[in-house]
């Protein structure tokens, strides 16, 4: 049996205007594996995730969910998928506890097992005081923790994610970082689409970077840092720096690009040991007091914004 | 999984569609408004006459034919009130976004909405024709119920069913709710009728006209002169039509099935941008 969870096979998508959404996109993501998937906006990600859920057709390619064509055999396919895509609409004239058995009568959880889930998922996303309640006087917050619970319900293998966090408090998005992270440690398969890298970062140890429809990076998150071209030093000084000592600094040729961020320079270089070394010696040859000089840690952001682009946008 | 099992599971969705849009149409104001259509229209036609003293219809036949002339305008607003959003209100609202991406066909979804409807106006309609047999016990007796009430009622039943696939067909086609249920409504208010009254006076019979069929629901009770194709002229020229019973029962059974498959494959196809 094959250990690959989600895989893509030369997907395309061309919508009737004309955008082309994705550009055979091949992807294989292994079980057990949490990925973020990111991109600009309009780089595809929703589009792949509407794809593998079966709420479009792709116009040529192959998705599969644990090796079945979600195409061919969308029934079978989403038996194993939790998903949230989007922002849906809710039923709002029911209660959290009667959507939630919908669901879970429609996935066949017989009814024991069903509401003992019901109040466990209620319980992680932290609406059980308003299981009975209509929803529709729930909050944007509370409409999308209800969300989640409905993708956790029937304990799937597999959860597919597009922009969980969305319309959540930073309360909320600790909460849905925490569930996730529970989630890896019971080996499921999570693929998160996100445009907070700081939340992908935080939860996932694998990315998909795309663009334009598609894969421009696949590798863990610690690969992609110490691959990444981008390196930086942060330098503090002992006193501000003047606007001349700053115009000094700019004539430099061994840096490439500096900012200033409260009084501290971070400088952009190439990463060579020697140039290190002699960018240190030419601050000091400036007189300039230096108080420390290291290495910057590398974050998804700079990554993602070296990979794909300034112009980009990160989305 | 077996084929045999794989149905039975589609049964079970659809039923478990059933029971949700049912309980979605009893929560929502719309089906209350229907019942009070269904319970004032036929009193009122029993009230009116009795509070001006003016009598009622010299036959039972004839005052039922007068009271279910309005069943066709209930059916019509039923079907848009319960129907007209029933597709195009799952993309609009994204619900489909949830509902879509759970393992279950799309037909089984949107076969217990068709259902779930068809007993919501059922109901509605039930409730007319009970009203209207309750007035004419007290009218004229029990003994002069018209036994083609059943006839007619059967025929009211059909015709729900041909109202619903063209609505169904409708919201299949249009993204927007609003667009879906008034493009229903005017359709089968306004559109059908006046081109069943411009054929008429080509001298063509609107044979194929849904809304032409649905005539039939009173005609049985008073039989019209020229049933089943031109009859004869009328002052200025104007030849009268009747629907005969067999092509409107058949009309309106091709409205019911051929909609409503065209509805499921469209709704089907349809992609959740």
């Amino acid at each position: 049996m094959s250990d690959i969870a989600i895989q893509t096979e030369n997907l395309r998508k061309q919508y009737r205007n004309g955008v082309l959404a994705l550009n055979d996109l091949n992807i294989k993501i292994k079980k057990g594996d949490c990925v973020g998937y990111l991109g600009p906006n309009g780089a595809g990600k929703t589009t792949t995730i509407k794809i593998l859920t079966n709420l479009i057709k792709p116009t040529s390619g192959q998705a599969y969910i644990n090796g079945i064509d979600v195409n061919k055999n969308p029934k079978e396919t989403l038996r194993h998928v939790g998903s949230l895509v989007e922002i849906p609409g809710v039923y709002e004239y029911l209660t959290p506890h009667e959507m939630l058995t919908y669901f879970g009568k429609v996935r066949r959880m017989n009814k024991k097992d069903l509401d003992r889930r019901i109040k466990e998922v209620l319980e992680l996303v932290k609406i059980s005081d308003w299981e009975h309640k209509k929803i529709g006087s729930f909050s944007t917050g509370m409409q999308r923790r209800l969300l989640i619970a409905q993708a956790l319900l029937h304990e799937p293998e597999i959860l597919i994610m597009d922009e969980p966090v969305l319309g959540l408090d930073p309360k909320g998005m600790k909460d849905v970082r925490d569930i996730i992270k529970q989630l890896q440690s019971e080996n499921k398969t999570v693929f998160l689409s996100s445009h907070l890298l700081h939340e992908v970062s935080e939860t996932c140890a694998k990315v998909v970077l795309l663009d334009k429809g598609k894969v421009v990076s696949y590798d863990t998150v610690d690969n992609l840092r110490n691959m990444s071209k981008i390196q930086k030093i942060d330098v503090e000084f002992l006193k501000t720096l003047t606007k001349e000592q700053i115009a000094k600094i700019k004539l430099i040729e061994l840096i490439r690009d500096f900012d200033i961020v409260n009084g501290s320079l971070r400088i952009d270089f190439d990463g060579k040991r020697d140039t290190c070394s002699q960018i240190l010696s030419k601050l000091v040859s400036l007189g300039l007091e230096i108080v420390s000089y290291h290495p910057a840690s590398v974050t998804l952001e700079d990554v993602y914004v070296s990979v794909m682009g300034e112009e980009s946008g990160v989305g | 999984m077996s084929f045999k099992r794989d149905i039975m599971e589609d049964i079970t969705h659809t039923y478990i569609g059933i029971q949700y849009e049912l309980r979605k149409h009893l929560r929502r104001r719309r089906f209350a408004i229907a019942i009070i259509l269904a319970v004032v229209l036929p009193i009122l036609f029993y009230a009116v006459p009795k509070i001006w003293n003016t009598g009622f219809a010299e036959t039972s036949e004839s005052f039922v034919s007068s009271n279910l002339g309005f069943v066709n305008l209930l059916i019509i607003i039923s079907a848009a009130l319960f129907a007209g959003d029933a597709i195009s209100g799952e993309f609009e609202k994204k619900t489909a976004l949830l509902t879509f991406s759970t393992p279950q066909r799309r037909t089984s979804i949107f076969a217990g909405k068709y259902i779930a409807a068809l007993t919501a106006i059922f109901v509605i309609v039930s409730l007319y024709y009970i009203i209207t047999i309750l007035e004419v016990i007290q009218i004229y007796g029990i003994n002069n119920v018209p036994l083609d009430l059943v006839k007619s009622y059967l025929l009211a039943l059909l015709y729900v069913c041909s109202v619903l696939s063209l609505t169904f067909f409708f919201s299949s086609i249009f993204k927007s709710v609003i667009s879906s249920t008034l493009i229903s409504f005017f359709t089968l208010m306004m559109i059908l009728p006046i081109v069943s009254m411009l054929l008429t006076v080509v001298k063509i019979e609107p044979w194929f006209i849904v809304t032409y069929s649905a005539g039939l629901i009173t005609d049985v009770f008073v039989q019209p002169i020229f049933m089943g194709g031109a009859g004869g002229e009328r002052g200025g020229g104007f030849t009268e039509y009747a629907p005969d019973f067999g092509t409107g029962v058949w009309v309106m059974v091709a409205y019911a099935v051929i909609l409503f498959i065209m509805s499921i494959i469209i709704a089907v196809r349809k992609d959740v941008e």
